[in-house]
Formats: structure tokens, sequence, C-alpha cells
């Protein structure tokens, strides 16, 4: 098994409130394997924004990374100097936002950016050889060449976030960082886009974080799945795998109230409960207010994050599949 | 719903517990998340509240009436006027001026009395001679004519008294104070003018007509105040409905308020004031209209530029929906979303009146010109301020005080009453 | 109640009869004119550039069923909406509820009417006014259109309605602030809102589209439930066919301005005649990775709806597209006999050029 392209160890990112930290993402450690579409999924509010803002290291307001590890080239990027990270941060790390309007400068030309974040990582090329590479890979990526001297606002949404992918492979990035790349676009032009993750994924051998709550996206081109729940990982596999069968009852659920436009005469399940408040999360296990398959240990003590059979890659954080601890006599 | 942080989740239960509180209790607990904003409101609050109940009850705190001389001219704040003395031999008796009455048969018919050359004290001493002569005469037969004794200097006046030349002296009491040291044989009696409360009590000093300052500060305030909320108030009435029909209406209404409204914004404010007074002619009610004309473009600008784009927003739209009148629509779903950006600029609104007022009052126009006001008194004192710094400098800082907490007040409060917004 | 289950609507339950439309649109259009100075409309002679959101569509919407509108950005759905209920007046065409041609009711009249047409918008926060408490809000329709009400009465209309929509306690919510509530919550006030009045239509405009994934089949359901308990007709507008397939008897689809299929849930959905349908319903993921999709997609993006391409509108991307027909009519609404309703806008699959088709009827 080749080592992960970036290993993030027991990171936790917390929100400082007036009432209180808030912790946005608590102690989770995953393997982001080179070449692979990882697909992050979770409802709004669970934190998986929060976790792809914090692999750069990039910070929304007031969260704050406060314990972990991101081991990313052998280098642990907690580590490292705010000139060093910048370096990283669009040569080796690329992210593509949600919505590409605000992500473009609107008063730049789009070659203008693309020149400029190049030779800002390559300062000894000349403005003219970053100006052809820019026209290579916008057209590699489908859109006319001649269109790069347009401006943001001129450019339809599925040509912008081409625009922001190409930023990433305009330097050969190692990870790109999708948050919510095609929540804003329509459903062809999201097809389109997906295809053209999985073309990059093979030519270049890019490995692509892509953060959703869309499950359906995830179903159509993630490697990997992760379930992220409150600030938790609830479950990480093997797409086909978790899809096949789900561990977690959260997973169990949510796949079952997604609509499946081939499945006829089917049903929505209806998930009880809304997603908790990450000031005060629930006891033990933050999902147990809301599981069909809820015991008495699960309001107590948190279950570990562990593999379903030792030395299985497919791992779930749920009681129903561990030992449960022994209970002392006077404990409670 | 999409997207929600912690941070919104979070401020939206402290809102829910500040919403279940009423006004009050919501202001005192609002020290506990607003932290610094609290202070800002709470002393500017009270200074607010201050001025208020001054400009309400003057009586209570000004001592004179501020339109009648009442003490010397250029009196110094905190400085004793001084008052005309008698000064006799320790041991005398003679404290009050009309000790020095006698009857038909006495020795001396007339008394005499020094006084110093040159000063004024002689006319004050023959004047109130004459007053309390008078009263003598219609109650019984003691009479009061002084001989006045002139001397040259002080000393010598004090050394006639403690001679024995003269039965007494009338001098000014912080002279006799200076030289009292000298003349251990005298003492000091009271004022001849009978008045006692005079020592004291002018707290800020007196201008050069012998106004007490003090006192016409405070009935200032009461001018302040009125010309600040009721043009303000004036201006708001009249520039928030206008704003609100352009913005809603919008066609050809609109196109033409706006114009005149900008046409009346583009004047520099204060030249306009005093166009529309100096043809208005003098009167607080004019001034009041001046400075409100002059504010209702500000108004109309900011109503119509947020109903313009309240206008759009999805519950208006809902609200068409369900079939409610424009009327309808217009005060309860614009009004009050529109409302929360006047009221900083009310408030601001109400500082910047009081600013012009005091502008057009020290120009001279508007106000009558024996109104108490502070911007009369700074342009009286004007020419004194090297002399006499007190006579500009206390108006103008209680220009400078009011139009402080009032602009913070209105900050403030925004901060607190609108959470929403202080999340930007 | 947990674990409750909604059960697709399939086309077996069926609409009212022909000829029982609540709602008719005949021709309607609706041109955005863009602003344009002087020097614009010398160059263009007068004639001012316009966004043809809607160019030109004709449906019946029957009592007592769903009826989906589905498209993506630029076809029109949403404007077709406001259309509907009037909040726009169109450019050209008509629009009858209940019989009644709306462009010919006075503004009394009309105010009247939208009692009985209602209006649920995507986005719950933005529909409510932040300075109206729940009550109020709720009360608000009642006080115009029922003002003989006393206001203990009209408090008890208020706690019916949160009572219906799964609000309970209500006087828990009724003096809440919308800020106050959550996402889902709001929406089922604004579904509340629509329901004061008894309408007999709702016009529902992407209404679970910002709601989370959990709560979505929940707000699903209720509307469903109401729908029986109402008895309401729905005009379900909606970028999602997946969600579509779960609650629409009939469904439209809409491309740049324009319906291009039409007909029955089921038979849309399992034999798709227009090619943009085949395109839409092979692009929405499926949540099942052993069923990714295969099927190539339409070239190109959707175009500029003020300059929309000649002909048929999709023939730039259209993969079957042929040279010489395609490119100089427009194709207008035409079925097959043996489908009942199901109809659409194509020259080779359902027009006078089915000689021309490569493959005919193909299946999902």
């Amino acid at each position: 098994m080749s080592s992960p392209l970036y290993s993030i160890r027991n990171l936790t990112v917390e929100y400082k409130t007036r009432t209180g930290p808030a912790r946005a993402v608590d102690d989770i450690s995953l393997d982001i394997m080179r070449g692979e579409i990882l697909g992050l999924v979770g409802e709004s509010g669970c934190g998986k924004s929060t976790l792809g803002k914090a692999l750069m290291r990039l910070h929304t307001g007031p969260a704050r990374i406060t314990a972990g590890e991101l081991w990313f080239n052998d280098e642990n990027l907690m580590e490292l100097s705010s000139r060093r990270m910048r370096q990283l941060r669009g040569s080796k790390l690329g992210m593509v936002f949600q919505d590409p309007m605000t992500s473009l400068n609107p008063v730049q030309r789009v070659v203008d950016h693309l020149t400029e974040t190049m030779l800002t990582h390559e300062p000894e090329w000349t403005k003219k050889a970053a100006r052809e590479r820019a026209e290579e890979l916008v057209e590699r990526l489908g859109i006319l060449p001649e269109r790069i001297d347009d401006y943001p606002h001129q450019m339809s949404g599925g040509m912008r976030q081409r625009v922001m992918i190409s930023l990433a492979i305009a330097l050969n990035c190692d990870l790109v960082i999708a948050d919510e790349p095609t929540t804003s676009l329509d459903v062809i032009v999201e097809a389109k886009f997906l295809d053209l993750l999985k073309e990059l994924q093979r030519d270049f051998n890019l490995t692509i974080l892509l953060i959703t709550h869309n499950i359906g996206v995830v179903a159509e081109v993630a490697d990997r799945v992760a379930v992220m729940y409150a600030g938790k990982l609830a479950e990480v596999g093997d797409t086909f795998e978790v899809f096949a069968a789900p561990q977690h009852p959260y997973t169990q659920g949510l796949l079952r109230s997604v609509p499946n436009i081939k499945l006829d005469g089917a049903e929505l399940y209806k998930m009880e409960g809304t997603p908790p408040n990450l000031l005060h999360p629930p006891s033990g296990c933050r999902f147990h207010p809301r599981c069909p398959n809820v015991m008495d240990i699960c309001s107590v003590q948190e279950p570990g994050f562990d593999p379903l059979h030792p030395g299985d890659p497919h791992r779930v954080a749920c009681w129903l599949y561990e030992e449960q601890p022994v209970k002392v006599v006077g404990d409670v | 719903m999409s997207a929600q942080e912690p941070e919104v989740e979070e401020k939206q239960q402290w809102e829910e517990e500040l919403a279940r509180v009423g006004l009050v209790r919501r202001l005192l607990r609002a020290r506990r998340w607003y932290g610094a904003d609290w202070w800002f409101v709470a002393i500017s609050g009270v200074m607010v509240l201050g001025f208020l109940i001054v400009a309400f009850l003057p009586g209570l705190f000004a001592r004179y009436a501020p339109d009648q001389q009442v003490g010397p001219r250029f009196l110094a704040p905190g400085a004793h006027p001084a008052v005309p003395i008698l000064v006799a031999a320790s041991g005398s008796g003679l404290v009050n001026l009309e000790d020095l009455a006698v009857g038909p048969d006495a020795e001396v018919s007339r008394p005499k009395v020094a006084v110093v050359r040159g000063l004024p004290t002689a006319g004050a001493l023959r004047e109130r001679a004459q007053v309390i002569d008078d009263q003598l005469q219609v109650t019984g037969d003691l009479r009061l004519r002084p001989s006045i004794e002139r001397y040259d200097t002080l000393d010598e006046a004090l050394q006639a008294v403690a001679d024995g030349d003269v039965v007494a002296a009338v001098v000014g009491s912080d002279l006799f104070d200076a030289d009292a040291a000298k003349f251990p044989t005298l003492a000091a009696g009271n004022d001849i003018t009978g008045e006692q409360a005079a020592a004291g009590g002018f707290l800020l000093g007196t201008n050069q007509i012998g106004q007490d300052l003090f006192s016409r500060l405070v009935w200032g305030t009461r001018v302040a105040l009125l010309i600040g909320f009721a043009s303000a108030g004036v201006a708001l009435v009249a520039g928030v409905p206008l704003g609100l029909i352009a913005g809603y209406a919008g066609g050809k209404l609109d196109r033409l308020l706006t114009l005149l409204m900008d046409s009346l914004y583009a004047f520099p404010g204060l030249i306009l004031a005093i166009a529309i007074t100096a043809v208005l002619g003098p009167s607080i009610l004019n001034v009041i209209v001046a400075i409100a004309v002059l504010y209702v473009p500000t108004y109309y600008r900011i109503v119509r530029g947020q109903t313009l784009s309240v206008k759009e927003d999805v519950y208006v739209e809902a609200a068409q929906s369900i079939g409610a009148t424009s009327g309808s629509i217009l005060r309860r779903y614009i009004y009050p979303n529109v409302i929360p950006s006047i009221s900083i600029i009310f408030s601001v609104n109400i500082a910047d009146a009081i600013l012009t007022g005091a502008g057009l009052s020290f120009l001279g126009l508007g106000l009558p010109p024996n109104t108490a006001d502070w911007g009369i008194d700074v342009a009286r004192g004007q020419e004194f301020i090297q002399s006499a710094w007190w006579l500009v400098t206390f108006p103008g800082l209680a220009i400078m005080m009011v139009v402080l907490a009032f602009t913070m007040m209105g900050e403030g409060l925004t901060e607190i009453l609108n959470p929403k917004l202080r999340d930007r | 109640m947990s674990d409750a289950m909604i059960e697709a609507t399939g086309v077996t339950g069926g609409p009212a009869p022909d000829g029982d439309a609540l709602v008719q649109v005949r021709g309607l259009v609706k041109h955005f004119p863009l602003q344009s100075g002087f020097l614009a409309s010398l160059l263009n002679r007068g004639e001012v550039p316009a966004v043809q959101a809607v160019d030109g569509i004709d449906f019946d919407i029957r009592r007592g069923e769903v009826f989906g509108l589905a498209g993506e950005s630029g076809s029109g759905k949403s404007t077709v909406g406001r259309l509907i209920l009037n909040l726009l007046e169109p450019t050209a065409g008509r629009v009858s509820f209940d019989g009644v041609d709306l462009s010919t009711l006075s503004a009394g009249d009309m105010r009247r009417l939208r009692s009985r047409m209602q209006v649920i918008f995507q986005d719950p926060l933005a529909s409510l006014n932040p300075r109206m408490t729940i009550g109020e809000t709720i009360a608000h329709p009642s006080e115009i259109h029922q003002p003989e009400l006393s206001a203990a009465e009209r408090r008890r209309v208020v706690f019916e309605m949160l009572d219906a929509v799964g609000m309970s306690p209500p006087d828990n919510f009724a003096d809440k602030y919308p800020h106050q509530i959550s996402g889902g919550q709001r929406q089922r006030v604004v579904i509340a809102r629509a329901l004061v009045t008894r309408p007999d239509l709702i016009v529902a405009d992407e209404p679970i589209a910002m709601a989370d994934v959990s709560v979505r089949a929940l707000l699903l359901d209720l509307m469903m439930r109401l729908k029986d308990e109402f008895d309401l007709t729905y005009l379900f507008i909606t970028h999602d066919l997946a969600t579509a397939k779960y609650v629409c008897d009939r469904i439209a689809v809409m491309y740049l301005g324009k319906i291009v299929e039409v007909g029955p849930l089921t038979s849309v959905y399992r034999g798709p005649l227009h090619p943009y349908t085949e395109a839409l319903l092979d692009a929405v993921p499926v949540p099942d990775p052993l069923h990714r999709r295969t099927e190539p997609l339409p070239r190109g993006e959707i175009p500029n709806p003020i300059n929309p391409p000649p002909g048929c509108r999709f023939h730039p991307r259209c993969p079957i597209a042929v040279a010489g027909v395609c490119d100089a009519e427009e194709p207008y609404l035409a079925g097959p006999n043996s489908d009942e309703g199901h109809l659409a806008a194509c020259h080779l699959r359902t027009g006078a050029h089915q000689d021309l088709d490569s493959a005919r009827f193909r299946p999902a």
C-alpha cells in the first residue's frame, strides 16, 4: 500500500464564540491517498468546509487549528512558516471554491489571473511563456483559448469553475481541495465538471478532495468516501463498499433520504432530529439523539473510529461494531 | 440553512436569550454581550440624559436669569466678585451701611466715609445710602447721609479709618482682602448693597455685560436642544415618507423628487441655512425650519436607497403575493426594515443641527439677539478671547459635549438595537 | 412518528379528468428589456434588446395535481411561476385562473383573487419579514382576506396553521422572529402562511433547495400531506429532477424560455422524447456508484437568453440535430398518438421529420 499523499492526524479546529469554543473539527484523522478522488460528505454545519480550509491552513474568521498534525510530502504543515505555506498554496496545494464569481477577481482578466499566479510561483518564467501555458491549459479544460481575455463576469458559472481548476493544475498541484465546486452549477454543467475531474485524475494523476453535501456527486466520481457528522468522522471507506453496505446509522439514513432517479416506487426516508449545536454537542456519540439503533453506551462514551475488521481500510465510529468497554462495578 | 457555521448558530442562541427579555433588561443584560459598546451607550446616555434634564428644568440649575446683569463684568470663573464692603474699626459694631444711620440729635449728623478716588465705589455708596435714607425716612427718624471723603490710595483711606478721621470706609472686598494684614485693627463688614448671596455665585464667571455665564449656558441648553430635536424631527417627518414613496413607486415621481432633493443636497449646508434665515427673519422657529430643510435630503436619500433595496427582497414579493396593498406593504414590510438605518442618522443629525444652529447664531442670524444661546455667546466672546478666555471656552465646550454625547449615543444604540448589522 | 415513508405518487394516482384545468396558460411571453441608452437604441433602430425569459408557452394545470416545471438556469421556470401569480405582467399571452383571465382583473379583484393562489419561495429566511413575528406573518393574509375575524379568532387560525405544519406547541413559536428558528422550521412557517387563506393553488419555487438533505424529505412529506388535507394543487418548480420524481404527477421541461417536453411523470422519465430531457435525466447524479453515468452529454452550454439560437433553441447542442431543419424552424409540441398527453417539441422525434431520426424513442 502506497503512503498517503496527505495525512491528517488528530486535527481539531475551534471557533471562539462568546459563549465558549465550538469544535468544528474534532480530533479527525484521515489519509488522502495519491491519485484518488476522496469525497468528503456531510450536511451543512458538520465542519467539512472548515476541514478543507484547514488543510491549507486557511482560517475562516475566528476559526483556529488548536491541535493535530498535517503531514504532506513528509512535512508537518503545522510547523511551517507562513512564507513556506504561501509557497505551497497554489503550487502544491490548490483550492476550488463554491462560488466562482466571488473567488475570481472581478476586475482582473482571467489570463492575468492565471499568469500572475504562475509567475508568483515560478518567477523565472517570462510573461509570454506564462501566457502560452495559460492558453494551453484552458484549452485542455474545454474553454476556447481566446476567451481567456474575458473578465469573470463575462463567463458562465461552469467556465469559471474550469478556470479555477486550471489555476490548480497550472503549477502541477499535487492535491486539489474542491469545496462544493458544483453546488452553484446547473445539472448538465455539473456533470461535465465531474467528468473533467475524472479526466484530470487520470491524465495528471491529480489527487482531489471533493467536499460536498451532495451524495450523488460523491457516488459519481469518488473512489473513497468519508462521511462527517458534527465535526467528527462517522465512516470512511471505498465508495462501492460504503454505498452497498453502509455501516454507520447516519450513513444509512443519509443514503436512504436522498432521492434516486433510477429507482422506481422507492420511498424517501426521513431522518429524525436536526444537526446538533457544535457549542453543546450531545454527550458520547454525537449522533445518538437521532439514531434508530441507539444503545445505553452511546450517550455515555464516544466510540472510536476503527476498522470493521483488522486491516480493513473501511472504518466506522459506532458502538454497533466495537466491543463495549467492560463495566466495573461502581462505575456509572 | 446551508453553510451555517457554528458562529451563526451561537449568535442565534444569545439572540434568543436576548429576545426573551424586555427592552430594559435587554439593555442591562446587553453588557454581557456587547462589552465595550455598552459602555459607549451608557456614558453617552448619561450625558444626554443630563443635558435633557438641564434643558427641561433650567431653573434648578441656573442661579440667575440669563439676560440680566447680575454681577460685575468680566469676572473670571470662580473668582469672588469684588463687592463694596464697609470697613470699620473692629469692635465698633459697624458692619452694615445701615449702622451708620444716626438720629436727629446725634453729634455727627453726617458721618464721614472714606473711599478711594477714581473707583466706582463712591457711586455705589451714594446710591445705596440714598436708598437706605429714603427707607429710613419713612419708618422713623433715623437718617443716613454720609459725607464722602476721597483719598488717593487705599492705604490712605484705610489709615484714615484706623486713625479715626473717618467713621468707616467703603472699599472693594478684593482690595481690602489684599491689604487687611496691614491694618489689624480694622474689620470687614458686609456688602453695602445688602446682598449676601453674590459671594462665590458666578461659577463660570460673567461676560462683558455682567451676565452669569453659567446661567446662560444652562438656559442655552434649552435653546440648543430645542433646535436640535425640532429640526431633526421635522427633517425626519418630512424626509422619511418622501423617501419611502419615491423608492417604492419609482418612475416620474421618484425622478422629480430625487432631482429636487439632490439640488438641495448639493448646497453647502451653512450657506443654505444662512440664506433661509436671512429671508425668513430672526426667530427660533425659522432657525428650526432652515436647519430642517438642510437635512431632509439626507433622510430622503438614505430611506430611498434602503427602500429600493428592501423592495427587491423576497419577503416584499411574498407580501405582494398574499394580496397586501401598497400602503400596507410600505407600512409593515418596508418601513420597519428601513428604520434601523435611520436611528443613527437621527442622533448624529441632532448633533449636527445643534452645531449648525450655533453657527447661525454665531453669525448673528436666526435667533433674536438677546436669546441666551451658546453660539451667540461664542460670537460675543471671541474678541475677548485673550483677556477673558472663559467667555468663548465654556460655550464652545458645551457645544462640543452635546454633539459628542449624541453622536456616541447614536452609534452605540444602533449596534445594540440591531444585532444583525453589527456582524458585518 | 419515527421512520415515516413517502410513497411516490405514481401516474396511476391520476389527476382530474380533462377540462378541469385550474390554471390555463396560452401563448405566454415575458421579455425583460435591457436598459439601453439613447445611443444603443439608435444603433438597434429602436429595437431594445431583451432577455427573452419566457417565449411562448402553453400548458394547463389540472385541479388536484402536482405539476412539475423543471429546467436549468435561464429556462424561465421561475418567471413562469411569477407570471401565473401575476406578480409579473406578461409581455404577451394569457394566464387564466379558474376560467378568469388575470389581465382582465382590476387591482382590487386581483388582490382578492390572491387568497386562492399562494407561493412558497426558495429561501425561507428571505421570504419572511425579519421584523414581524411568526404569528404576525401567518396572520397577515388572514387580516387581508378575512377581516371579519376577531383578534382571538385570528389567533386561533394562526395556531391551527402552526399545528398543521407540525410546529407544536404553537404558542411557543407564534411570538418568535424568523432568525430565532431553524431553516426547516422557517420553511414550515412559509407553508403555513401560504395555507391560511385556504388557497386552491400553491406555486412552490424550489421549496426544498435550501434545506439540509435530512430535512428535505420531511418537508416534502409535509407538503404532500397538506395537499390531501387541504385539497391543494401544486405547481412545483425545480431544477432537481430526482426530487421531482417523488412528488410530481405531470412534468414539463423547459429550455431557454420554451417548453420542450410535457407529460405524465413516469412516461417522461421512462421514455423521454426530447434530446434535452434525455440529457437532463442522464446528468442527474445518482447516489449509487453502480449506476455511474456513461452517456455522453450535450456539447456547449446554455446560450444567452438575449439572443437565443434560431429555429429549435437546443439545436447547437443537440446530438441528433439536422442542419436545414432544426436551425430553420421552431418545433412545436406534439406527441405520438399512443401516449396520453406526453408531448415533445422536436422535429425529429415528434414533428414532421421523424424519418430523419437516427435513434427513435430511446428508453431510459
